[in-house]
């Protein structure tokens, strides 16, 4: 019957490569029922700055924005704190490019966790290891307290560390 | 070669006349988790809702899972995004927000396919498109929702807001005196957020004003967001609390946040730095650059290879006059950073609390070694280097100051 046919599906993958020593590539390519897009971030290491933006998209009824003039305005932002509140600022809010945003947004989202990912290749197997492994990361780095919920008060990664403030 | 990736699949079927299941993943090197999802065709609210994780990280992540049901019978509407984060995101876990919200984004979505196949049963020949030109127009029965709607609408970003600054916990010591040689010089707190002006403020003007006045500040300067105070407004306050209070503006570029003093335009949106630049020079004030390291130094500087010599090659600390390096929502490495970054420059350093809370004021502040009572002469007196960042409210714990010569990094 038809119940078991889709009505709508998506399919969005973002990767990061390293293409030199300082730069990194963070593609988002987005395919769903109504829209065929990607976009392209390079950053520059050590700043985590934006240095090149690119973009497609094409949508079933959205008129296309103007991605080349929208893109523009994002060399120069840094990945990082702050940038939800920047990108959104420049990129926009409209209907048209509010998808656009998010994908830039996943994009440095992306490379965020990427360099995460250097860090936790690091943490032991032990439960013993990784529970002081990542009660340190809280205390190196006390902006994670309470950032999520395995962080918040309760739990035993960050027994004995004092909230900030 | 690939250093990262993340894939994210969201189905959305008919479940039966009256709900969708949505069955979503995410697998990236790091974390995979699936979530299933009913949702009401009609009115899109969230009916069940399940997640599994297949891969985590930390012991504890599974902490996580119960803040999902908490997303159970919201709507789905324009700001559901917003709740998405806050409860789900900021408490439980954001990788189950961030799918969380494509689910609403897809479920969005297929009952605009459903209401148009509705539509075609009494009128096979329909096609989408003209189905979406009269449903903006209002033209079809029973469709609460038209193509004008917004597509995207629930694509707000399910990321970390590690920008937010709002909403500190730790009330400072009692007293709040004790800060450090807080009888000598004229000591301001440079930055300082009141609600409404900032909507992420949780403290009146009158406030922030009083508990400076109590923790024996020499004065306070408002730096609301992107918000101008009328010298009239900021007048009346000095008449009221017999206090000096001063008027400043924390202006987001697309460079990061600025605090600047002397501008009297209404910047709105995000601007760029080199515009503002040109804004403040002309109008002769003075430009500061806010918490320039804030949640910067999340990663090791080891890993980024980051040193005070390469970021202070940074464009951006060309086109300001002043750098933060003591502000009280951020860490003290990354303070230390910026004043680092400050001495390598030779740029004149502030020190400021971006209080949210009244007691949070005067956590840090910056002390002039002249009196400060008109706007006139606060420009002046940043302009004339002659002034050291200082933490001024007692803490809990001992502050760690970064390195800072006595008269600060400016008279180098
Ligand atoms: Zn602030």
């Amino acid at each position: 019957m038809s119940e078991n046919i889709l009505k709508f599906s998506m399919n969005r993958c973002t990767s990061v490569e390293r293409l030199d020593d300082n730069t990194l590539r963070s593609v988002c390519r987005l395919r769903d029922t109504f829209t065929c897009a990607s976009v392209e971030i390079l950053a520059r290491l050590p700043d985590l700055e934006i240095i090149e933006a690119r973009a497609q998209f094409h949508h079933e009824w959205l008129e296309p924005p103007d991605v080349d003039n929208i893109l523009l305005k994002l060399p120069g932002v840094r990945i990082g704190a702050g940038m939800l509140k920047i990108i959104k600022g420049l990129v926009g809010e409209e209907e048209e490019s509010r998808q656009i945003s998010y994908m830039v947004e996943e994009c440095c989202q992306a490379i965020i966790i990427s360099l995460t990912r250097d860090i936790l290749v690091q943490a032991p197997t032990s439960e013993e290891g990784k529970l002081e492994f990542f009660s340190k990361m809280v205390r190196d780095n006390i902006r994670l307290y309470n950032r999520c919920a395995a962080f918040a008060a309760g739990s035993r990664l960050v027994e004995g560390t004092e909230p900030p403030g | 070669m690939l250093t990262f990736a993340r894939n994210k699949l969201v189905s959305v079927a008919v479940k039966d006349r009256d709900r969708l299941s949505i069955h979503a993943i995410l697998d990236d090197d790091i974390y995979g988790l699936e979530m299933d999802l009913d949702v009401g065709i009609e009115n899109r609210e969230i009916l069940a809702i399940a997640g599994k994780w297949n891969r985590w990280t930390t012991p504890e992540c599974s902490r996580a899972m119960p803040f999902l049901q908490e997303m159970k019978g919201d709507r789905i509407d324009e700001g559901i995004g917003d709740r998405i984060n806050k409860v789900l995101g900021r408490r439980g876990c954001r990788h189950f927000a961030n799918l969380l919200t494509e689910c609403c984004h897809a479920a969005t979505e297929a009952a605009r396919v459903i209401r148009w196949e509705n539509a075609k049963a009494a009128r096979p020949d329909l096609s989408f498109r003209s189905f979406l030109k009269e449903e903006a127009r209002g033209e079809n029965n029973g469709s609460e929702t038209g193509a004008s709607e917004k597509s995207a609408s629930t694509l707000r970003p399910s990321l970390p807001r590690v920008e937010t600054v709002c909403g500190g916990r730790e009330p400072a010591g009692p007293g709040g005196h004790g800060g450090e040689g807080r009888t000598e010089g004229f000591v301001i707190d440079l930055h300082a957020h009141s609600f409404p002006a900032s909507s992420c403020s949780s403290a009146s003007v009158d406030e922030l004003i009083e508990e400076a006045r109590r923790i024996g500040l020499s004065g306070i300067c408002l730096t609301d967001h992107n918000h101008v105070w009328t010298s009239g407004q900021v007048e009346a306050l000095r008449q009221k609390h017999r206090f000096p209070v001063f008027r400043g503006n924390e202006i987001t570029t697309n460079q990061g946040d600025m605090l600047v003093f002397g501008l009297e335009k209404d910047i709105k949106g995000i601007i760029t730095l080199e515009e503002l630049r040109s804004e403040v020079v002309e109008a002769g004030g003075f430009m500061i650059a806010a918490h320039p390291f804030r949640g910067f130094l999340t990663f090791s500087t080891v890993q980024l290879g980051l040193t005070p010599e390469i970021a202070a090659q940074r464009p951006l600390f060309q086109l300001v006059d002043g750098v933060e390096v003591l502000n009280g929502k951020v860490t003290e490495k990354e303070n230390g950073f910026s004043s680092s970054v400050a001495e390598t420059l030779r740029l004149p350093a502030t020190g400021g609390s971006d209080a949210h809370q009244a007691s949070e004021v005067g956590r840090y502040a910056t002390r002039f070694f002249v009196e400060v009572h008109t706007e006139a002469e606060l420009i002046r007196a940043l302009k004339s280097k002659e002034y050291v960042p200082v933490a001024f409210r007692a803490r809990k714990r001992p502050v760690k100051l970064p390195e800072i010569s006595l008269r600060g990094a400016c008279e180098r």
